[in-house]
Formats: C-alpha cells, sequence, structure tokens
C-alpha cells in the first residue's frame, strides 16, 4: 500500500517536475524563435532535445542512481566487505543492484514530447524532416553511449566517498555537472565559455551525451554535416574512455576502502 | 605448504584528529593534524591445512584488521600474505570462491527478504550447481536447526537465528578457508553453545582451515587448540591454549579446608586470601613460592583437605591484556602527530 | 529579569556554536558545495547569452530586451535571486518537523519549558549565519566579479531601494521559516509529508521566479480577467525570490514597491498566525492520542 502511493508520488513528482521544464521552453520561445541565431535549434528541434535528455535521465535515474546510492552507503555503513568477498566483479555487483522503476516515468513523458515534436518537424518548411531506419537505429545507440558517459561520471564520484568519508555534496555535483549537458553544446563556444566547451566536452565529456543523439536525429541544420559525423565518432571514442577511466578511478578507490566497524 | 602465510604484514590508517571548539574547527578547514593508527604492525604467522586458530585480544588489537586483510577487503600498507597460495587483495575470483568470511557485527543477508532469497542469490554469485546447493543447504539447515525459518524474512528472526543463517551463507560454497570474526557477539548463552556446538562439529568433518576471533574464552576454549593472542597490532603469543597459563600467570590457586575454621583470619600471612567461607579458605599464592607456603600451611595448620589449581583461563586473560594495555596506553602518548598541509 | 535574559543569550549562543561546529566538520564537502552552488547560473548565462543574440539578430537590435530585461540585468537577476534563496529557503526544516512529531521527539517540548516554534527559529538563524559565514566569501567573489563585468549596470540601488531590498530579503527568511513549519506541523495529521514538501519544491521552484523572471510569464487572460502572470502575482512564493531581486533592479519601484512591501508584510502575519494555529491545534490533537 504505502509502496504504491510512493511509487505513485514518484512517478507525479518527475513528471512535474519535466513539465515545468517544458513550460519554462514555452514561454522562452515565445520570446524567441531559436535557440542561437542560424544554429537550426527552433521549438521543435530543441524538445527533440529536451526529450532526449529526459530519456537518457530517466535511463540513469532508474538503473544508476540508486545503485550508486547504494553504493555511497555500503561505504559508509562498511557493510562493502561483502560485495568485496564475491567472487564475481565488485563495480559489476554494485551497479546492478536495485532499479528505481517510477523514474520511467520521465522517460514515457520524454517519448511523448519526441513523438511529437518529430510530428511537427515532418512539415518542417524548407527542408521537412525525413526518418531512416539507419537514423532511429543511430539515435537508440548513442543513447546507449551516452547513459554510458553519465553512469561513468555517476560512478566515479561515488567512488570518491570512499576517500571523502560522508559524500552529501555528491548529488549536488553530479546535477551541477550534468547541468552543463542540457543545453545545445555551441552555446559554450563562445569567449570564456570555451574552457568549459573543452573541459565537458574532452575531459568529462558530459556534453556529447545529448548532443550527439539530438543532432543526429533532429538534425537542425544541414550545413552542419562536416562536424556531425566526427562528433558522433568522437562520442563513441569518449564512452569507451570514460567507462575505462571510472574502471580505473573505482578500482583506485577500492584499495583505499577501510571497512569501517559497525 | 601451509595455507595461510603472513610475512611483515603491516596495515595503518591515517586519522584527522578532530579538536574540540570552534576555532579549531575553522583552523581545521585550512590545516589538518593526522595520526596514524598502526593497527597492524608486521606480523607473521602460518597455519596449516585443517587448523582451527583462535585470535585473541584486547578491543583495538589488530584481530579483525588481520582478518579483513586477509579476506581482501582492505589492503595492505606493507607486508605479504598468501592464502591458498592467492595474495588477498587481489581479489581474484578464483580465491574468492574458495573462503568465507563471518562478521557478528555485520549481516550481509538481505534484511527485508527471506534467508532462502539470499542463499539463491549466493548460488548464482558463487556459481553452486542446484543439486549440490540443495544438499548443503539441508545439511546445513538441519544441523542449524534453522529449516523451518528459511522463508521468513530475516528482519523477523533473532539475534541468534539470524548469527546461523550469516553460516548457512558463508558455508554454501564449502569454503576451505574461513574467518570467523566474533561469530557469538551479544548471543545468549545457548544461542553461543549452538553455535559453538556446530563449529566444532563442521569442522571436523571437513577439515576446514579457521581462524576465530572471540572474546568468550568459552568459544575459545571449546573450540581451538592453537591460540594466538594479538595486542597493539602486534602477535604476542602463539602456542597451545593450555599453554596460556603457564606462560601468563604468576599465581596459583589454593583451597584449604581448615579442621578449626576460626583460624582462618591467620592465613592472611601466608598469600593474599580471595575469600573467607570459614572452615573454607581461598588463597592466591605466587608460582615459584607455592611448595616453600605449603608445606609451612601444612606445618602449622591442621588440613581436612588441600586444594591446589591453575587460576580460571578468562582472568589470566585478563590480566595479560590489561597489562599490556596499560603499556598500550603508554604507546598511545607518543603518537606520531604529522602535520600535513591541506 | 536581567539573569533571564542573560541564560537566553547564552543559550542563543551555544545553539550558534554547535551549529557552526557541526557545518564545519565535514570541510571537503562543505567547501565544495558552497562553490558548485554558483555552478547551475554559468549554464543558465551561456543559455541566456545565446537567446538574447537570437532575439537581436532576428529584431535587428544592438540591445534586445525581454520585457525590460537586458542580458545583462538577466544574469544579474539570477545572482539576486540566488541571494534571496540564501535567505529564504530552509533545507532540511519541515522534513525535520515531521520527523520529530513521527518519532515522538516532540514530547520534549510539550514536556520542557522551551517553545517549538521559537526554538527552531533560533536554531534556524543560527544555522543560516554559520551559512553565510562561509558563504560570504564565495558570493562577495562571485558578485564582484560580475560587477566589473558590468552585469549590474543597471543597479543603482539609492539608500530607499537597499533599505525595501534588505526587508524584503528579511521579510522573505521569516515567509520560508513560518511557511516550512507550517508544512512540517501537517506530520500532526498526517505521517507522510515528504511528498507533498516535494510538491511545495517544485512549485516554489518554478512560481517563486527562482527558475526565470516572472515578468516572463504569459500574459493573456484565462480565467476572467485573469492571466498567468496576474495570478502567480498574487500568490505569497514569488516573495522567496523574484520580489527581492526585482526590487534590486528596480523592475518594482514608487508605489509599487510600497504596496508590495504591505502584502508581504501581510503574508508574513498570516503564515506566523498559521504556523502557531496548527501548533497548538496539533498540539491538542497529540496529546489527545496520549502521544
Amino acid at each position: 500500500m504505502t509502496f504504491r502511493v510512493n511509487f505513485l508520488i514518484q512517478c507525479i513528482s518527475s513528471v512535474s517536475w519535466s513539465a515545468m521544464n517544458y513550460g519554462f521552453f514555452e514561454i522562452v520561445f515565445s520570446y524567441t524563435g531559436s535557440i542561437g541565431a542560424d544554429s537550426g535549434w527552433g521549438k521543435y528541434e530543441y524538445f527533440v532535445f529536451l526529450a532526449t535528455t529526459w530519456l537518457i535521465n530517466s535511463l540513469i535515474q532508474t538503473f544508476c542512481m540508486p545503485n550508486a546510492q547504494e553504493f555511497s552507503e555500503l561505504i559508509r555503513t562498511g557493510n562493502l566487505d561483502f560485495a568485496l568477498l564475491k567472487p564475481i566483479d565488485t563495480q559489476f555487483l554494485i551497479s546492478f543492484q536495485k532499479v528505481e522503476w517510477s523514474s520511467l516515468t520521465n522517460g514515457f513523458m520524454g517519448l511523448g514530447v519526441l513523438i511529437y515534436s518529430l510530428s511537427q518537424l515532418a512539415s518542417r518548411s524548407p527542408t521537412p524532416l525525413v526518418l531512416s531506419p539507419l537514423t532511429i537505429v543511430l539515435y537508440i545507440f548513442y543513447l546507449g553511449c551516452g547513459a554510458a558517459i553519465l553512469y561513468s561520471v555517476m560512478i566515479s564520484l561515488a567512488a570518491t566517498s570512499i576517500w571523502l568519508g560522508r559524500n552529501q555534496s555528491l548529488y549536488n555535483f553530479w546535477f551541477y555537472i550534468t547541468n552543463f549537458s542540457r543545453y545545445p553544446m555551441e552555446i559554450y563556444a563562445r569567449s570564456w565559455g570555451l574552457p568549459l566547451f573543452v573541459l565537458f566536452t574532452f575531459v568529462i565529456p558530459v556534453l556529447v551525451v545529448v548532443n550527439v543523439p539530438a543532432r543526429l536525429l533532429a538534425d537542425p541544420l544541414q550545413s552542419q554535416d562536416t562536424w556531425k559525423w566526427p562528433l558522433a565518432g568522437f562520442a563513441l571514442f569518449a564512452t569507451g574512455m570514460s567507462l575505462f577511466v571510472s574502471r580505473l578511478i573505482f578500482k583506485a578507490a577500492l584499495r583505499s576502502y577501510r571497512s569501517a566497524s559497525s | 605448504m601451509s595455507v595461510i602465510e603472513i610475512e611483515a604484514l603491516e596495515k595503518s590508517y591515517r586519522v584527522y584528529q578532530k579538536k574540540e571548539g570552534l576555532w579549531a574547527s575553522v583552523r581545521g578547514l585550512f590545516h589538518r593534524e593526522y595520526r596514524d593508527v598502526r593497527a597492524v604492525r608486521g606480523i607473521d604467522l602460518q597455519v596449516e591445512a585443517g587448523e582451527f586458530v583462535a585470535f585473541l585480544g584486547p578491543n583495538g588489537a589488530g584481530k579483525t584488521t588481520t582478518l579483513k586483510l586477509l579476506s581482501g577487503v582492505i589492503n595492505p600498507t606493507s607486508g605479504k600474505a598468501r592464502v591458498l597460495g592467492f595474495v588477498p587483495w587481489n581479489r581474484d575470483n578464483d580465491y574468492r570462491r574458495r573462503f568465507a568470511l563471518v562478521m557478528g557485527q555485520k549481516n550481509q543477508l538481505w534484511w527485508d527478504l527471506p534467508a532462502q532469497e539470499s542463499f539463491r542469490l549466493h548460488q548464482q554469485i558463487y556459481r553452486i550447481e542446484t543439486k549440490q546447493f540443495q544438499d548443503t543447504l539441508d545439511e546445513l539447515t538441519d544441523l542449524l536447526a534453522v529449516r523451518d525459518l528459511l522463508g521468513q524474512p530475516v528482519r523477523e528472526l533473532s539475534l541468534g537465528e539470524r548469527m546461523k543463517m550469516e553460516l548457512c551463507a558463508a558455508l554454501l560454497h564449502s569454503p576451505e578457508v574461513l574467518f570467523l570474526d566474533e561469530p557469538t557477539i551479544g548471543l545468549d548463552v545457548v544461542a553461543q553453545h549452538n553455535i559453538q556446538r556446530f563449529l566444532r562439529y563442521y569442522q571436523e568433518e571437513r577439515k576446514t582451515t579457521i581462524l576465530l576471533t572471540s572474546h568468550y574464552m568459552k568459544d575459545i576454549a571449546a573450540l581451538c587448540k592453537r591460540v594466538v593472542i594479538m595486542a597493539d597490532g602486534e602477535i604476542k603469543y602463539d602456542d597451545s591454549l593450555a599453554g596460556i597459563v603457564d606462560r601468563f600467570s604468576s599465581h596459583k590457586i589454593v583451597t584449604v579446608l581448615l579442621n578449626d575454621g576460626t583460624q582462618a583470619e591467620k592465613l592472611r600471612d601466608y598469600g593474599e586470601v580471595l575469600s573467607v567461607e570459614a572452615p573454607r579458605v581461598r588463597l592466591r599464592i605466587e608460582r615459584e613460592r607455592i611448595s616453600a607456603t605449603l608445606s609451612l600451611i601444612l606445618d602449622r595448620f591442621l588440613l581436612d583437605d588441600v586444594a591446589v589449581e591453575d587460576p580460571p583461563l578468562e582472568d589470566v586473560i585478563a590480566d595479560f591484556f590489561t597489562q599490556v594495555s596499560n603499556k598500550g596506553s603508554d604507546d598511545a602518548s607518543d603518537p606520531f602527530p604529522t602535520e600535513v598541509q591541506a | 529579569m536581567e539573569r533571564l535574559l542573560y541564560s537566553r543569550a547564552l543559550r542563543w549562543w551555544t545553539i550558534l556554536r554547535i551549529a557552526l561546529e557541526e557545518r564545519m566538520v565535514y570541510r571537503g564537502d562543505f567547501a565544495l558545495g558552497t562553490l558548485m552552488r554558483f555552478l547551475p547560473i554559468i549554464t543558465q548565462i551561456f543559455l541566456w547569452w545565446t537567446i538574447f543574440e537570437t532575439i537581436g539578430a532576428e529584431q535587428e537590435t544592438e540591445h534586445p530586451e525581454i520585457e525590460g530585461f537586458s542580458f545583462h540585468d538577466m544574469v544579474a537577476y539570477y545572482l539576486l535571486t540566488m541571494l534571496s534563496r540564501a535567505f529564504s529557503s530552509m533545507p532540511g526544516l519541515a522534513s525535520g518537523i515531521a520527523l520529530q512529531i513521527r518519532n515522538g521527539e516532540i514530547k520534549k517540548f510539550i514536556i520542557q519549558p522551551v517553545d517549538l516554534v521559537g526554538f527552531l527559529l533560533l536554531n534556524r538563524i543560527a544555522h543560516k549565519i554559520a551559512y553565510y559565514s562561509v558563504a560570504f566569501g564565495p558570493f562577495l567573489i562571485v558578485f564582484t566579479l560580475c560587477w566589473w563585468g558590468g552585469y549590474f549596470d543597471s543597479v543603482s540601488l539609492p539608500w530607499t531601494t537597499w533599505m525595501a531590498f534588505l526587508a524584503s530579503l528579511i521579510m522573505g527568511f521569516l515567509i520560508g521559516f513560518f511557511l516550512e513549519t507550517a508544512i512540517g506541523m501537517i506530520g500532526f495529521w498526517f505521517l507522510e509529508v515528504s511528498s507533498l514538501l516535494f510538491v511545495y519544491m517544485l512549485l516554489s521552484f518554478f512560481l517563486s521566479g527562482h527558475m526565470f523572471p516572472l515578468t516572463m510569464l504569459p500574459d493573456n487572460e484565462i480565467i476572467g480577467r485573469l492571466s498567468y502572470r496576474t495570478i502567480v502575482d498574487m500568490l505569497p512564493l514569488k516573495y522567496l525570490a523574484y520580489f527581492p531581486a526585482a526590487i534590486c533592479l528596480e523592475t518594482v519601484k514608487g508605489d509599487d514597491l510600497i504596496r508590495g512591501l504591505w502584502i508581504e508584510a501581510g503574508w508574513l502575519v498570516f503564515f506566523m498566525v498559521m504556523c502557531r494555529a496548527m501548533y497548538a491545534a496539533g498540539l491538542r490533537r497529540y496529546s489527545g492520542y496520549g502521544g
């Protein structure tokens, strides 16, 4: 009973969160035609972007977030001991223990907005959007890549609680970093934004997380073709590197594990 | 080759010294004092297959840290150790399939689920064949008399029952080496006794190599022939249980039954009187002087009966612990505060 | 009387000191947390930068504006709402009260001669001071940088505006406190208030003006003569973030400002009374159940 009520409340709250985001951009687009002059991110292109953000976030919140939280808790209580004893990869074990189904609602919202926006784009005036099966397959593939990059960031952050002891600001930190992934990446590519652009593209590649799949699908501007594919290639590389580096961090953190006694 | 080989194993922690007071907290933002706590100070130990070894020692002696090092939960600062030929902190899956660690203070079973469910997960993780899993589970639950409780959520079990389930979980994959960290802590006498009996039976049957830490002498007296005493992160004694008294007890207890009970008070000249229940008197007498004193007493008093015994093991060990921990606190006043610039 | 005052002051000081110490223990978290709080503004700045540039290109003007806000005003607005949120947000207050009710700790306020609301208010003030004493540094750095960057160009602050700004911040703090305490007191009637609290947080994020200037809300009439903008304008939530910032940027001035401050004071009294009434009713209910 309480579980079901809780579930419902969580669904409602995540939906209303998304709705507010949507409302904010409805307001923004009542003042401007696009985000960035000639960038191609018009209202519906941008809503494809927004829906992609929600899809990836819901994947993370359903499958990764509860486990990262649990991991921090295991470190704090010293119960990570048992995970370390099991003859199975520790990172694997702690990454897939829990699932928070209620967070999937956000994903459904995203799907709805995505389909609606794509149908609007199908009648885009100069160049109507035409989706090929390949585009859809690539989109889904890059959604997975994006989720993998965010998973790597999250597991690395969670692993740092081994060094820092308590780690309250972990989720704030997570929120602040992923915050950058929520807007088209070119908005940072100006004056003092360039270092941020470079940092969040090449060092902590959160900018490619949403940008690559959303760009592939919404295809905001034909002229971007020159760097669309190199970017997609880079995203693949970034995914691999993120997984690799987060694993190194995870392993290094385990070496410093102290095993708190209860 | 020994099952467990430890050489100069050392583990130290760095602890932040928080000071009382507001100003100290503010200062702590910029610059902190650390202290190195040497939990294990270069110990050497060899354990042969099938041995049942007890670790004794006061709190903070380094027993649990040693077990955690041997099970690969934590990495050492320096030194070597091999268990079954593996370096524990490499956390080899092949190694992890061959040992188990049970901690009386922590539980690994899922709190809200029946133990059975946790066991099944275990089966998957340790890749135990279904037939073997079922046989082992049946045997263990029969021995521990918990078969009926398998379907109950773990949170509804008593502490003793929960401990039995933890043991089951740990033994499902038939480990060759078993580390037990205070498995009977907080249990009542009956539950303690049950677990002791089970462990003795299991060890005799399977010849599992077991390392046990405990605060209860009864556990140790019932189970282990070999005792390792740790204090201040060092091994102070490593030999048979019986040897402890010879080594650490400087006194014997003499009980005399006086023919004339009114003379009881006069015995005070011969040793420390522990109790007088006239005509019975208990005396504590130094070991070297025992025969001389006894003959003096026999000379001067008329006795109905006399008995000479070793003091209870618990007292001996408690005495020993107090000695080392007094020394230990001297040590602590000479810490290693290393100032570290943040 | 004097001794009473002295012992009160002493108690206040003790609460303050302990709260401060508590906050200093986890150094890493603390320093990181305070600085990180400014990060979301950066992404917001770039978003608005791009949007204003786009509007400039579309309308072919050098100085594009949205409802009287230039790009620099927009940045200043976000920084100022951060400041007002630093006053009006009450992390852990309502959930803490609900928890105390649930686990029975609230009994000590029935038994001991301590007033719950007064105690909580003191505690909160201590927490806030502890927070400002450390957050002051980062705030000063960011505000100075933005001042030099010209983002505060349209902020002149004559002393009357300055006083109004200060008054709105302090009243914002009190409204936030009494409002959240009242929500926490709902715990006397319902066991579960965390979901309610979440709804409140969402609403206040959107409707307090933390997310965007409330004047951007659409002005077309939806119910009778009411529009989204007029409805939100009537709610008390805007005093938590929008109103102080609007005073500072002189979006609200003259008679509107005076009227706004009076209405804010009205809301403050309303929530104070509501808080008291709920506490009294809640205690009656609680002791009626026999604890």
